[in-house]
């Protein structure tokens, strides 16, 4: 008979024994705003044995700007995010991301790090971040690295992150640049994507990574041609891209709604 | 002061705390059909029930008894309720049910209502009795050796059949309409208590004369020793009706010696009460000068596992189905069936919203063929005072024209129709039934002894208002306290929007004799008769109809099928309203549950399994779905009856979208509609007429 403790609860009050508790006990799940888990532990997908909160733990609810450019922290909330003035001033389209997701209820929870690694493929954030060759800065016990967010996300729910590793924030690069983010919903303005896409245009350049439609973001350079007509680009990411199906949409349906989203993201772009 | 809902102060059952109460949890089967081998519940530390300590008890069910409190041999549908724990602490419980060994062997099962009611079918129950209690109000017609459990035939003049060849324009489509929850607030709840042969139950029950009715007939006991107390409740609409997890607290407190009480987690709703999917096939015909001729309609009512009140709701979708119009001639058939689907019951708008649905629809399609407008059609057939409706019944207080012209003009119809849409309801009320009521004086005011259930639309408030008024003081010196069978007179049920009326009749009435008798106690009746024959669906379908439009504006997106729902007005009949709040509440309510049923809400099964069983993949309407402008009318007229408002503003919303994505051309037949629906519906789109 299988028998269930009540998980351990562990809440560092440092990030450095936040990082040692991470590499001690690769059994523990990080938890920050919880709204996914709670939805995987009230499923039953999830049974932890601990948690490692990381809400104790000071300096990760940070939104700066510095040379490099926006420096996110991984306990900055969606809410936070969509409300920042300088986000909202110089990063107009991912304030406007955070700020479609789900209620104002989940956006005062959920928090940017939750998001990048839980690797939901129907979460809007991560097309977004990843569009705008967003870095994610992790720590283990052995130091620091980086990894782009299209690189982070690998699979359903799986991430490039290993065991030891934590989410320290994500750092979106300066530059000029204009971008959207395009949410296609089928149901509720509460819901997921059916489709998300995120694109933005740079001097010279054009990337465009769509979300929500299969396992991780998609994103395919060599057919971002900046001087291409929308409706070409749309066309060939419709092509590229192998859907999944779930209750928001079909494969076959979501082929043509990227088809039309890509090209509206583009023309949005060019107005 | 701030309202009680608000501060949190409101008991309801899954606060109900009793000295050495125990937490229960249920094991479902988690296939869709399966013989039960076996069942080992030995390593089990708790009380545990399985078959072996119920089959003594007696079946159970409000229309047909198809129920047992566990799963005996087979078991019916995934999610059918197999064996219960009770323990301590609900986490206690919880684990036990792991220590629960159940050999299933699978066995085929059915999900398709219209291949489940053919001959020959695959038999879910085996046998059914018709029930013997009050819910069972009209005459059940069970198909021997099918899976049809009732037959709901309307035959108003000849068969449409032969009269198809002389209308000049003839309609036939089939409709087609998901399951939905209810997905209110508080989940189902119940604590169950036994001193000797005493069963009493606090529960959230819309019904506490049936559940107290079947208790007794479950644990074979006189109805006085069962006493159903119905604290209030976090919304309902209609899934908290009949027996649900009371025989199963029941049954495991009386094996444990000490209360039980069992709360439900979210997904487990799907697995109790859903609302009926359905397949509605409208055949219409009408002259060239736009004069209705005759209506054909057959319904299929998805009622799963077990009938529960699914009879009531096949024979009001039937007897709701030819809507507010002059038919020279109309048949109707609508059965229903069972499946190896989670069992559906009552659903605000009972059966009506997806009769009203195909009619509607159907009529739109109609006057596009005839070419005349859909409004002008409807007003021209649309039935008037002193008619008589499809089951002889003649009509009185008949406000249907005023209805439609109301929604039309808050559309702005005359300036043109593209992208607008129109419906029409009626709705019937339960009929027969009978509510009393009592209104003591004591030193601190009155008390109101009544059964009908608070579940969020304001009924203890109404009621308190409408005796207040009679008796002439003000209504803060009214009590109202919860309703208890071993105290409170007999009551129907509190469904089907009847209980401002019936109930409000009998309170007044209940003062007059308080006044005239001069003593401490008044009690008042109020009993409305009817009923119809179900094999020609003749007689007194309802005492007064609830009537009401809806008109909607809606935007395109020709290429993602994606709708916007620009404007939407409902017109709503009240007769006289009593509480304004409150009824604009429920007409708004109404609207915005209506727009879930029309865009979105869908039950997903695959296999059986309900695959969205949590409120992130099932969504229901949120602030941010609703209109650019969502408004109503009640429709109100001196020294009329007060028309019930629970439900009416439901049913019509979700077709006058549909007629306004017809205005496009773009006809559908599925709700919800979907983008994806929409889109296949714009992919055969064929040529637009609309000005």
């Amino acid at each position: 008979m299988s028998s269930w403790p009540e998980p351990d609860w562990l809440a560092p009050e440092s990030f450095d024994e936040a990082l040692r508790l991470r590499a001690e006990r690769d059994d523990a799940t990080v938890v920050a705003g919880g709204t996914f888990l709670a939805i995987l532990m009230n499923q039953r997908m999830l049974t932890p044995t601990a948690f490692l909160s990381l809400q104790r733990v000071p300096g990760l609810d940070q939104i700066e700007v510095d040379e490099r450019g926006l420096r996110l922290g991984a306990l900055v909330t969606h809410r936070a995010v969509e409300l920042s003035p300088v986000v909202r001033e110089r990063w107009p389209a991912l304030a406007q991301t955070f700020g479609v997701v789900a209620s104002p209820r989940v956006r005062n929870q959920a928090t940017v790090g939750g998001v990048l690694a839980d690797a939901d493929y129907a979460s809007d954030p991560p097309a977004m971040l990843a569009a705008l060759q967003a870095r994610v800065v992790v720590q283990s016990v052995r130091g620091e690295r980086e990894i782009p967010v299209e690189e982070l996300i690998v699979g359903h729910y799986e991430t490039t992150l290993e065991p030891n590793e934590l989410i320290v924030g994500v750092v979106v690069p300066n530059g000029e640049a204009r971008a959207t983010y395009r949410k296609f919903r089928t149901r509720s303005h509460e819901d997921r994507p059916c489709v998300g896409v995120a694109a933005v245009r740079r001097p010279g350049a054009l990337r465009i990574v769509v979300g929500a439609v299969a396992h991780r973001p998609q994103l395919f350079p060599e057919l971002c041609d900046p001087d291409a007509a929308p409706e070409e680009i749309g066309r060939a990411y419709a092509d590229a891209i192998e859907p999944i199906g779930d209750v928001r949409g079909s494969a076959a349906y979501r082929k043509r709604v990227i088809a039309v989203e890509v090209r509206r993201a583009l023309e949005e772009l060019a107005a | 002061m701030i309202d009680a809902r608000i501060s949190g102060r409101v008991t309801y059952s899954q606060d109900v705390e009793l000295d050495g109460m125990l937490h229960a949890r249920i094991l479902r089967s988690p296939y869709p059909h399966a013989r039960v081998r076996s069942i080992d519940a030995s390593a089990v530390s708790g009380v545990v029930i399985t078959r072996d300590d119920i089959r003594g008890y007696g079946r159970y069910g409000p229309q047909i008894q198809d129920s047992t409190v566990l799963a005996i041999d087979r078991a019916l549908y995934a999610g059918d309720p197999v064996a219960a724990v009770a323990a301590p602490t609900r986490a206690e419980a919880t684990e036990a049910l792991y220590a629960i060994e159940v050999d299933y062997e699978e066995l085929p099962a059915s999900y398709d209502p219209v291949e489940a009611a053919q001959p020959g079918a695959r038999l879910v129950h085996e046998t059914a009795a018709v029930s013997e209690n009050d819910a069972a109000y009209f005459d059940m017609r069970p198909q021997p050796g099918t899976n049809v459990c009732h037959r709901f035939r309307i035959r108003h003049g000849r068969d449409p059949e032969e009269l198809w060849s002389s209308c000049d324009a003839v309609i036939d489509r089939t409709f087609r309409v998901a399951g939905a929850q209810h997905a209110m607030m508080e989940p189902h709840a119940s604590v169950a208590r036994w001193s000797g042969d005493r069963l009493e139950v606090w529960t959230g029950t819309q019904t506490p004369f049936n559940l107290r009715g079947e208790l007794a007939r479950i644990f074979d006991l006189p109805q006085e020793s069962v006493r159903v107390v119905c604290p209030p409740m976090g919304g309902a609409f209609g899934a908290k009706t009949f027996v649900r997890l009371e025989a199963i607290v029941a049954a495991l407190a009386r094996k444990a010696g000490r209360p039980v009480k069992a709360v439900l987690d979210r997904d487990e709703e799907w697995q109790t009460l859903n609302r009926h999917p359905a397949v509605i096939r409208v055949q219409l015909g009408a002259r060239a000068d736009g004069t209705l001729v005759a209506c054909r309609m057959w319904c299929w009512a998805d009622t799963g596992a077990y009938a529960d009140c699914g009879p009531g709701v096949a024979q009001k979708m039937g007897f709701a189905g030819p809507g507010p119009y002059r038919w020279e001639h109309a048949w109707v058939d609508s059965d229903c069936v069972y499946t190896n689907l989670p069992p559906n019951g009552a659903f605000r708008g009972y059966g009506q919203m997806q009769s009203t649905w195909a009619r509607e629809l159907a009529v739109d399609l109609l006057a596009d063929e005839l070419g005349i407008d859909p409004l002008e059609l409807r007003l021209q057939n649309v039935l008037r005072e002193g008619d008589r409706y499809v089951t002889g019944e003649e009509l009185h207080d008949v406000h249907y024209a005023e209805c439609l012209k109301a929604a039309a003009h808050a559309v702005r119809w005359d300036e043109g129709r593209r992208g607008k849409g129109l419906a029409a309801l009626m709705k019937g009320m339960q009929t027969p039934s009978r509510a009393e009521i009592v209104v003591e004086v004591d030193d601190e005011g009155y008390a109101i002894r009544c059964a009908t259930a608070e579940m969020g639309q304001g009924a203890r408030r109404t009621i308190s208002l409408l005796a207040a008024e009679e008796l002439g003081v003000d209504v803060s010196r009214i009590r109202f306290p919860d309703p208890d069978t071993d105290v409170v007179p007999y009551d129907t049920r509190t469904t089907s929007s009847r209980s401002t009326y019936v109930m409000g009749e009998a309170v007044r009435e209940a003062v007059r004799d308080l006044k005239a008798s001069g003593g401490r106690r008044g009690h008042g009746k109020m009993e409305i008769p009817g009923g119809l024959d179900p094999d020609t669906g003749q007689g007194v379908a309802s005492h007064h109809w609830h009537q009401g439009a809806a008109a909607a504006e809606v935007a395109l997106d020709e290429e993602t099928g994606a709708i916007e729902v620009r404007r939407l007005h409902t017109s709503i009949y009240a007769g006289r309203v009593v509480n304004r709040a409150g009824a604009e509440l429920q007409n708004e309510g109404s609207m915005i549950m209506g727009l879930g049923t029309a865009l979105f809400e869908a039950i997903d099964f695959a296999d059986g399994q309900v695959v969205n069983a949590n409120l992130s993949d099932y969504e229901i309407a949120a602030f941010a779905d609703l209109p650019g402008e969502l408004t109503h009318d009640l429709i109100e007229r001196e020294g009329a009856e007060i028309h019930g408002l629970g439900e009416t503003a439901l049913p019509p919303v979700p077709a006058a979208i549909g007629n306004a994505l017809g205005s496009l051309g773009v006809h559908v037949t599925e709700l919800p509609m979907t983008p994806e629906t929409v889109l296949g519906a714009v992919d055969a789109r064929t040529a637009v007429k609309v000005p």
